[in-house]
């Protein structure tokens, strides 16, 4: 779970990070873009500022050389004082008067005229912009503006401005510097720009050479003071056009508008973006996530059933050397890992213990209860307490520290294998099954509480007495209680007739069992853990016991004494037994170098089998551990050696060898009566 | 352990009686002298088993037959031995009839 809550939190930083970094491009790119945007609008403004204010001093100055070539048609004097003079009057800096040849013939400025030794100034043979002028000679202009720049004969700044005198033919010319301008256009110049917007909220200022400001936007009562540059807030140039020094700005805020517009768009849209991104790829990582978990749980679950397994004892039969007593015992898991188990073991020389039992609940802490509760019983049990102290003892520790209140049913006996004599305790468990004469029912007893449940509760015993030939069937509810298609259950009824069936024997009875519930429940997922176990008293077997030289004639007289042991058994069997037999005297007469032997016979019942128990102190050999010779040869090629052995593995089941107190311990058996079953 | 022969010109018929294990193999052994017949026919009628003793000798037979050109062949072998003679591939060895 906190590795959810980091994953999330990690999720949404990095889509934070990602929308924060984003925006601050954006915002980059917009600003950018805006600025750009406000200095071609700037260089715009420029353009159209410079033809209006070009038109509007052209148009003030064409005023003002009219009225200077009226006030000399109607005879004004023409001397270069009174043109200095007239000049003055109408606020211009200089006043010629051209003939029609080009040559300036009266002047306010006296350099223009002739002199001795110097020609007068021609407008035609001056070269460069003046030669411009002789349109008004030549025409069809009656009017002609230069732009104001920089003179190319003294290199001061005018604008000269001309008139056709149709009077005289020529022309009046009149030039202003820069100070002249700016007064004769004053006032049509602020009448221009003071309402002149730059981009909504941008506009243009005005100023004299000397920085006062004449014409502002806005804020007219600025007008008057010195200009002072507008720092960050402003995009903003300077030009000087016609001698005024013009500033267009546009408020940085204000061209911004439209960046923040565009931003909080794409943020708006971005975060959008980025929060149904975040959701999907959480939803995609959870789910990853869970599925991992799944198989992660799934392994677990899997390894948990793997270890109850490998905890149960799994080789039958248990006790090869203990004739009077056969345990057979099987655990079928359902899918998900439950804490059903069995168990058996000598708790002194002549008793067995053997239980099953069922955990409460399921998975992983039911198999890790059924562990804990399976090694406390057979600690118990195996220091040789009674039966009810057992139980007693493994109650109040199960009990300890047992806060999720998990408890276990079982069902223990405890067989004195010589009289077949059983005490037994059910601590909640479902009753055993007693199989007798071919004739099976439930063996009813006072039950006493589960394990685990509530510490120092006493367990009551009871007693049966086996005789050779029954046995006792246990079993945990998974099996009972297993539903088929309609939802009914097995139950104990179906089971007791399949167990009243009395030719089965024990591991059949197990699979017979396992086969009809399934059988039941056709189609139906199996809901529980089935865990089951048998076991059958078979009672004191005939014996025969012999010791032998590694003689011929010893030989002959063991296998004649086997011949009698086995009178009562069938022939088929007896010849088998027989042969077998045959087949290990003489291998410990010729090859064991021995120097004596032994023989046991015992004969059991329930089912009939025979075992042969062989010894002898000659050197270790283990007739299991050799190959077997190939029997596919062809006759050339075949060799006798080993087939003995062969014989014996072949025919006669369980074989066991043992090396003990320097003998060897051969041990055969055959169990005819329950292969004759088959 | 009782041991008859049939002699009808080039066949030999060997009749048995009794198991043969470690202990009879000498005996049986002793019995199996075929002379010059090419037909020999070991009735097991009576055997009721036979251990790997047994079977070594019924090989040497079956290979001194078949290196003299002549033919050995196991009549009447009864289930125990017939189970013997399947275990250890015999079965396909030799000539059951």
């Amino acid at each position: 779970m906190t590795q959810r809550r980091s994953l999330n939190l990690k999720l949404v930083v990095s889509v934070l990070t990602a929308f924060i970094l984003s925006m601050a491009f954006t915002w980059f790119l917009h600003s950018r873009l805006s600025e750009r945007d406000a200095y071609k609008l700037i260089d715009r403004t420029f353009e159209s500022a410079e033809d209006e204010i070009i038109d509007c001093v052209d148009v003030r100055l064409v005023l003002q050389c009219m009225a200077a070539r009226e006030r000399i048609d109607d005879g004004y004097p023409l001397d270069t004082e009174s043109l200095q003079a007239l000049a003055k009057e109408l606020h211009v800096t200089e006043i010629s008067v051209a003939n029609p040849d080009g040559d300036i013939t009266y002047s306010s400025v006296p350099d223009y005229l002739a002199a001795p030794g110097k020609p007068a100034f021609n407008f035609r043979t001056a070269g460069g912009k003046a030669e411009d002028m002789m349109c008004l000679v030549t025409g069809p202009e009656t009017e002609y503006c230069q732009p104001y720049r920089s003179n190319t004969a003294n290199g001061a700044w005018r604008k000269f401005v001309g008139v056709w005198r149709p009077s005289a033919g020529g022309f009046v010319e009149i030039g202003c510097d820069g100070e002249s301008l700016r007064g004769l256009s004053r006032s049509s110049i602020i009448d221009l720009f003071r309402n002149w917007r730059v981009g909504g909220t941008g506009g243009i200022v005005v100023t004299t050479a000397t920085g006062l400001i004449l014409s502002d936007y806005e804020e007219p009562n600025r007008e008057g003071s010195l200009w002072t540059d507008p720092g960050d807030s402003f995009y903003w140039k300077r030009k000087e056009i016609e001698g005024f020094p013009v500033y267009v700005m546009v408020p940085k805020d204000s061209a911004a508008v439209q960046r923040d517009v565009l931003v909080g768009a794409t943020a708006a849209l971005n975060g959008a973006a980025l929060v149904f991104v975040a959701l999907l790829v959480g939803f995609v990582i959870s789910a990853f996530v869970r599925q991992q978990l799944r198989i992660q749980s799934a392994k677990e679950l899997e390894m948990a059933k793997d270890i109850q397994l490998a905890a149960l004892p799994n080789v039958f039969p248990p006790f090869p050397d203990e004739p009077r007593v056969d345990i057979w015992a099987a655990m079928d898991t359902a899918k998900e890992v439950g804490g059903d188990f069995y168990d058996f073991y000598f708790t002194s020389q002549d008793h067995i213990l053997f239980l099953v039992a069922d955990v409460s609940g399921k998975g992983v802490p039911a198999a890790m209860f059924m562990m804990r509760a399976k090694t406390l019983i057979k600690s118990i049990a195996q220091t040789g307490k009674p039966l009810a102290r057992v139980f007693e003892e493994a109650n109040d520790a199960l009990c300890e520290g047992n806060s999720s209140n998990t408890f276990v049913t079982v069902w223990a006996g405890v067989i004195n294998r010589h009289t077949g004599h059983v005490t037994y305790v059910n601590a909640g468990h479902n009753p055993p099954v007693v199989m007798r004469g071919g004739k099976a029912e439930y063996l009813k007893s006072r039950p006493s509480l589960v394990l685990g449940a509530m510490p120092g509760v006493p367990y009551h015993v009871s007693e049966i007495q086996l005789e050779p030939g029954d046995s006792i069937y246990m079993y945990t509810d998974g099996i009972v209680e297993q539903p088929n298609a309609s939802g009914e259950l097995y139950g104990e009824d179906r089971l007791l007739k399949m167990l009243g069936d009395g030719t089965r024997k024990r591991a059949a009875v197990l699979n017979a069992v396992i086969d009809d519930m399934r059988r039941y429940a056709t189609g139906v997922e199996q809901a529980d853990d089935c865990t089951q176990l048998v076991l059958c008293y078979r009672g004191d077997p005939e014996t025969f016991s012999g010791k032998y030289r590694p003689t011929m004639e010893d030989l002959a007289k063991a296998s004649a004494d086997l011949e009698t042991a086995l009178v009562q058994v069938p022939d088929a069997c007896k010849n088998r037994l027989m042969v077998a037999a045959d087949e290990i005297f003489a291998n410990i007469v010729r090859y064991s170098g021995a120097t004596d032997w032994t023989m046991t016979v015992e004969r059991t019942r329930y089912p009939d089998g025979v075992r042969l128990v062989l010894t002898d102190d000659g050197k270790p050999f283990d007739p299991l551990a050799h190959r077997d010779p190939d029997t596919t040869l062809c006759a050339e090629e075949r060799a006798v050696g080993g087939l003995g052995i062969l014989i014996v593995k072949k025919t006669m089941s369980p074989v066991t060898y043992r090396r003990h107190s320097g003998r060897n311990i051969l041990t055969i058996g055959s169990d005819y009566g329950n292969q004759d079953k088959k | 352990m009782e041991i008859k022969t049939k002699n009808e010109g080039t066949k030999l018929t060997i009749s048995v009686s009794g198991r043969v294990d470690t202990v009879t193999a000498p005996e049986f052994e002793a019995g199996l002298k075929f002379g010059d017949a090419t037909c020999v026919v070991i009735d097991l009628e009576n055997v009721p088993y036979m251990s790997s003793a047994g079977l070594r000798l019924l090989l040497t037979a079956h290979k001194t037959m078949l290196a003299s050109g002549g033919e050995l062949q196991i009549a009447n072998v009864q289930p125990s031995v017939k189970e013997v003679l399947d275990i250890t591939g015999f079965s396909d060895i030799l000539n059951l009839v």
